[in-house]
C-alpha cells in the first residue's frame, strides 16, 4: 500500500473523481453564482455586468429581505439552541435504558427520512383552524369554536409572527433525531471505564452526565450545532409548504423563500445569485463562530 | 488479437446502441413539434385541458405522416419555471401556452415569442375570431415606433363577475346590486338571516387582488395613467379601493384568510355562502361537483359600480389563456396548423359548451348544451364596452404584480390603506418611473 502511494499517478487517479466531481458541481456553480451575482441576469435576456448593483438594493431596499433575514437568524438560534436540548436530553436517555432503545431510535429518527414537502402539508393541516388542532380543541370545550381559535399559520402580529414560530417548533420535531443520532453516536463511544471509576469515587448520573459526557462529547456538539445553524440558514420546504402563498405578504419569508422568488417567480437570476451568495457567506461565518467558540478538547476515550 | 476485435466490435455495438437513443431526428420525412401547457393531458379531470387535448388528437390524426405533436406538460406552479429553462437551454417549445399581459411580454421583448399577424392575415384566419379586441391582451409594441404586433393567438375567454345562490338573495330579501353600497346592504341582509354573505379566499393572493381590481377601476383609476407617472398609487381612487375592501372584508366567511380558492368556490356550491367573485372557469368547476340542481339556484352579475365615480360601470376583468409559437421553430408552418385546430369550430363549440368559457370565434354553439351559467356570462360581457385584466398580470412586470397583491392583503389585514400600498409607490418609484 505504501509503495502504492508513494507512485503519484495513482494518488492523482484517486483522488480525481472526487476533485472533478466537486469542481464541476459544486466549486464552479459557485463562482459562477458569485460572478451572476454582479449582473443583471433574467433568462432569455443578455446578461449585464451590473457591479454592485444588486448587493446595494438588497441591503439598503430590500424591505423583505430584513424581514427574511430576521425570520432566518430566529430559526437559526432556536435550532441550534433548541435541538442542542433534546437532542442531548433523548441521546442520554436512549443510551441509558436498555429496553426499546432501538424503537423509539427509529421512532424518533422517522420524521428525518420523510419528505418535507409531505410533511409540511401534513402539518398545515394540523394547523388549519377548521381541521387539526383548533377542532380538537373545540371538541374538548377549551375553545367555543374552532374558527374563533388560535390562527396557528395565519397570526400576522408580533416581531416573529406565530407562523414562523408553529414552524419552528414542526422542524425541531422532525430535525431532532438527527441530532441525537449524533450525540448517541459519540456518546456511545466513551469508555464504561470512566463512568465506573467516576461511581466509585461517588459520582451520581447527573454529574457524570455533566463532568464526563458532555465535555467528551463536544466536538461532536460543534459539528451538530454547524449542521443546524446551515439548515435552518438554508430552511425552505416546511416555509413553502405550510404558508399559503399570499396571505401572509412578506412576513414569513426566510432567506431561501426569497431567494426562490426572486429568482424563479420574478426572473431576476442575478438579484436571487445576490442572496444566494450572502446566504453562503452566512453560513461560512456561523460555522467559522462555532467551531471557535464551542472549546474542543481532545481526550482519549 | 480476435479477442481485441471482438471487444472492439462489441464496445462499437454498445455506443452506438446507447447513442442511438439521443438522436432527434426523424427519418420518415414527418415533420415534429412540440407544445407545452400547463397541466397533465393525459390525467387532468378540467374540462378545458381535455379539449386541448383533443385538439393535438386531432392535429395528430389529420396530418399523419406529415406533422406530428409531442405534448410536453407540468403543473402550473412550475410551468412557468420549466419553460424558462427550456428556452435557456435552447430547446423553446414550437408553441406554448402563455397568460397574456407580463407573462406573454417576458417572452415578446426578448424575442422569444414570433410575430404573428402575417399567418393572422393570411387566409383570413383573423376575421375567424369575434373581433380585434380579443387579441387586445396579445398585442405588444409601440404602434407609433416599431409597430405593435400579435405575439400569441388566445383560445378562449373568461369573464371575472360575481356569481350568487338566488335562493339565499330570495330568503333574505336581498336585491340584486348596481353599487357597491347595494352590494354592502344585501350583504348585511344575507348576514342577519344567517348566510354568510361572501366566500373568498384571502389565502390566494388573485382572488382578492382580482376584487382590488376590480374597485380600482370602478374608483376610475387608469393604470395607463400609473404607467406614465400621470398619478401614483397613492391616488384617491387607489386609497379608497382599500377601504372598500376593509368593508366588504366584514361580510367574507371567518377562514376566508385560510382557505384556498378551491375551499372557498367549495363553500359556494356547498349552499354554505351567498356570493362568489370569481372568473367564469369557476362553471366548470362548480357544476362538475354540485349537487344536481344546484346549477339553476345560480345567478350572475356584473361587479357593481361605485356611487360618484365617473367610472364606466360595465367594464369586465377578461383573461384569456393564449398560444404563442417559438421565434426559432424550424416547423412555422406545423406549428401554425397546430395553433389552428385550437381555435377551429370543433374546439371552440366545445370551449362554450363543455368547459363553460367565452369562446373567441364566431362559432355558433348549442346555448341549451353549454352551461346554464355562461348565458348569464355571455350578457354581462356582451355588455361590456370594454375589458381589462388582471391587475397583478396588467402591471409593469410579475414583480410589480406580486407587489399588489401583497398590498391588499395587507389592507385586509387591517393595515390602513395609505401605510399599506407604499411597497407597491415604491416598487414604481425605483423601477417604473425612474
Amino acid at each position: 500500500m505504501d509503495k502504492l502511494l508513494r507512485r503519484k499517478r495513482y494518488i492523482i487517479l484517486f483522488l480525481a473523481p472526487a476533485f472533478i466531481l466537486f469542481t464541476a458541481v459544486l466549486f464552479i456553480p459557485i463562482c459562477k453564482a458569485v460572478y451572476y451575482s454582479f449582473c443583471d441576469y433574467k433568462t432569455n435576456y443578455p446578461i449585464e455586468f451590473a457591479g454592485f448593483k444588486n448587493y446595494i438594493k438588497l441591503f439598503t431596499k430590500d424591505e423583505t429581505m430584513r424581514t427574511a433575514f430576521k425570520n432566518s437568524m430566529f430559526f437559526m438560534v432556536f435550532s441550534c439552541v433548541t435541538q442542542l436540548l433534546f437532542g442531548l436530553i433523548l441521546a442520554a436517555l436512549l443510551t441509558n435504558i436498555k429496553k426499546g432503545r432501538n424503537i423509539f431510535k427509529n421512532i424518533y429518527y422517522l420524521p428525518c427520512v420523510l419528505s418535507s414537502a409531505a410533511l409540511g402539508l401534513l402539518w398545515m393541516f394540523v394547523f388549519t383552524p377548521s381541521l387539526g388542532i383548533n377542532k380538537m380543541m373545540e371538541s374538548f370545550g377549551w375553545i367555543d369554536d374552532c374558527m374563533n381559535g388560535p390562527q396557528w399559520l395565519f397570526n400576522t402580529e408580533g416581531t416573529i409572527i406565530l407562523p414562523i414560530i408553529v414552524i419552528s417548533f414542526v422542524a425541531l420535531w422532525q430535525y431532532v433525531g438527527q441530532s441525537m443520532m449524533l450525540y448517541m453516536a459519540q456518546m456511545s463511544g466513551i469508555s464504561k471505564d470512566i463512568y465506573e471509576a467516576a461511581a466509585i469515587d461517588g459520582c451520581t448520573p447527573t454529574q457524570a452526565f455533566f463532568h464526563i459526557t458532555l465535555p467528551l462529547i463536544r466536538p461532536m456538539i460543534a459539528t451538530a450545532m454547524s449542521l443546524n445553524a446551515i439548515g435552518s440558514l438554508k430552511f425552505f420546504d416546511l416555509v413553502y409548504n405550510m404558508i399559503p402563498e399570499g396571505f401572509l405578504g412578506n412576513r414569513a419569508h426566510v432567506l431561501a423563500t426569497h431567494l426562490y422568488d426572486q429568482a424563479f417567480k420574478f426572473n431576476k437570476l442575478g438579484y436571487g445569485c445576490a442572496i444566494g451568495v450572502v446566504l453562503l457567506i452566512m453560513c461560512l461565518i456561523v460555522t467559522f463562530v462555532i467551531n471557535k467558540f464551542v472549546k474542543v478538547d481532545n481526550y482519549d476515550m | 488479437m480476435k479477442k481485441k476485435l471482438l471487444a472492439l466490435f462489441m464496445a462499437t455495438v454498445l455506443s452506438v446502441s446507447v447513442l442511438a437513443g439521443c438522436s432527434k431526428g426523424n427519418d420518415s420525412g414527418v415533420k415534429e413539434i412540440t407544445f407545452m401547457v400547463w397541466d397533465d393531458l393525459e390525467a387532468s379531470q378540467d374540462l378545458i385541458t381535455k379539449g386541448y387535448k383533443d385538439s393535438i388528437d386531432r392535429f395528430n390524426k389529420d396530418y399523419a405522416g406529415q406533422y406530428h405533436c409531442t405534448p410536453v406538460t407540468t403543473n402550473l406552479e412550475e410551468y412557468y419555471n420549466k419553460l424558462n429553462t427550456m428556452v435557456a437551454g435552447g430547446e423553446t417549445p414550437d408553441v406554448f401556452i402563455v397568460s397574456p399581459g407580463a407573462n406573454m411580454n417576458d417572452y415578446v421583448i426578448p424575442g422569444v415569442a414570433a410575430k404573428l399577424d402575417d399567418y393572422l392575415n393570411k387566409d383570413g384566419w383573423k376575421q375567424t375570431f369575434t373581433s380585434d379586441a380579443v387579441f387586445a391582451g396579445s398585442t405588444y409594441g409601440d404602434e407609433a415606433k416599431n409597430g405593435a404586433g400579435i405575439y400569441a393567438i388566445p383560445l378562449n375567454i373568461a369573464a371575472a363577475c360575481v356569481f350568487y345562490n338566488t335562493e339565499m338573495f330570495a330568503d333574505a330579501g336581498a336585491e340584486v346590486p348596481e353599487t357597491f353600497d347595494d352590494l354592502l346592504a344585501a350583504c348585511e341582509k344575507l348576514q342577519a338571516k344567517g348566510y354568510t354573505p361572501i366566500t373568498i379566499s384571502a389565502g390566494t393572493a388573485w382572488c382578492l387582488s382580482m376584487v382590488a381590481g376590480y374597485l380600482c377601476d370602478r374608483n376610475g383609476l387608469d393604470l395607463n395613467d400609473i404607467k406614465e407617472h400621470k398619478t401614483d398609487w397613492m391616488d384617491s381612487k387607489v386609497i379608497n379601493s382599500g377601504k372598500q375592501i376593509q368593508q366588504l372584508s366584514q361580510y367574507f366567511q371567518p377562514t376566508a384568510a385560510g382557505d384556498d380558492n378551491d375551499i372557498a368556490t367549495a363553500a359556494f356550491y356547498n349552499g354554505n355562502a351567498a356570493i362568489l367573485i370569481q372568473g367564469s372557469w369557476a362553471i366548470g368547476q362548480i357544476n362538475g361537483s354540485c349537487e344536481p340542481g344546484f346549477e339553476q339556484k345560480v345567478g350572475v352579475f356584473p361587479f357593481p359600480a361605485v356611487s360618484g365615480s365617473t367610472a364606466d360601470p360595465n367594464r369586465v376583468i377578461a383573461k384569456s389563456d393564449s398560444l404563442c409559437m417559438s421565434s426559432t421553430t424550424k416547423n412555422p408552418d406545423a406549428a401554425i396548423a397546430l395553433m389552428k385546430y385550437f381555435v377551429d369550430d370543433t374546439a371552440q363549440k366545445y370551449t362554450a359548451e363543455k368547459g363553460g368559457k367565452i369562446p373567441v370565434t364566431n362559432v355558433e354553439y348549442d346555448t341549451t348544451v353549454a352551461p346554464p351559467e355562461l348565458a348569464y356570462v355571455m350578457d354581462v360581457f356582451k355588455s361590456a364596452n370594454s375589458t381589462f385584466g388582471f391587475y397583478n398580470e396588467s402591471l409593469y412586470d410579475t414583480e410589480a404584480g406580486s407587489t399588489f397583491d401583497n398590498c391588499f392583503v395587507e389592507i385586509y389585514n387591517g393595515t390602513d390603506p395609505a401605510e399599506a400600498l407604499k411597497p407597491i409607490q415604491q416598487y414604481y418609484e425605483e423601477n417604473v418611473w425612474e
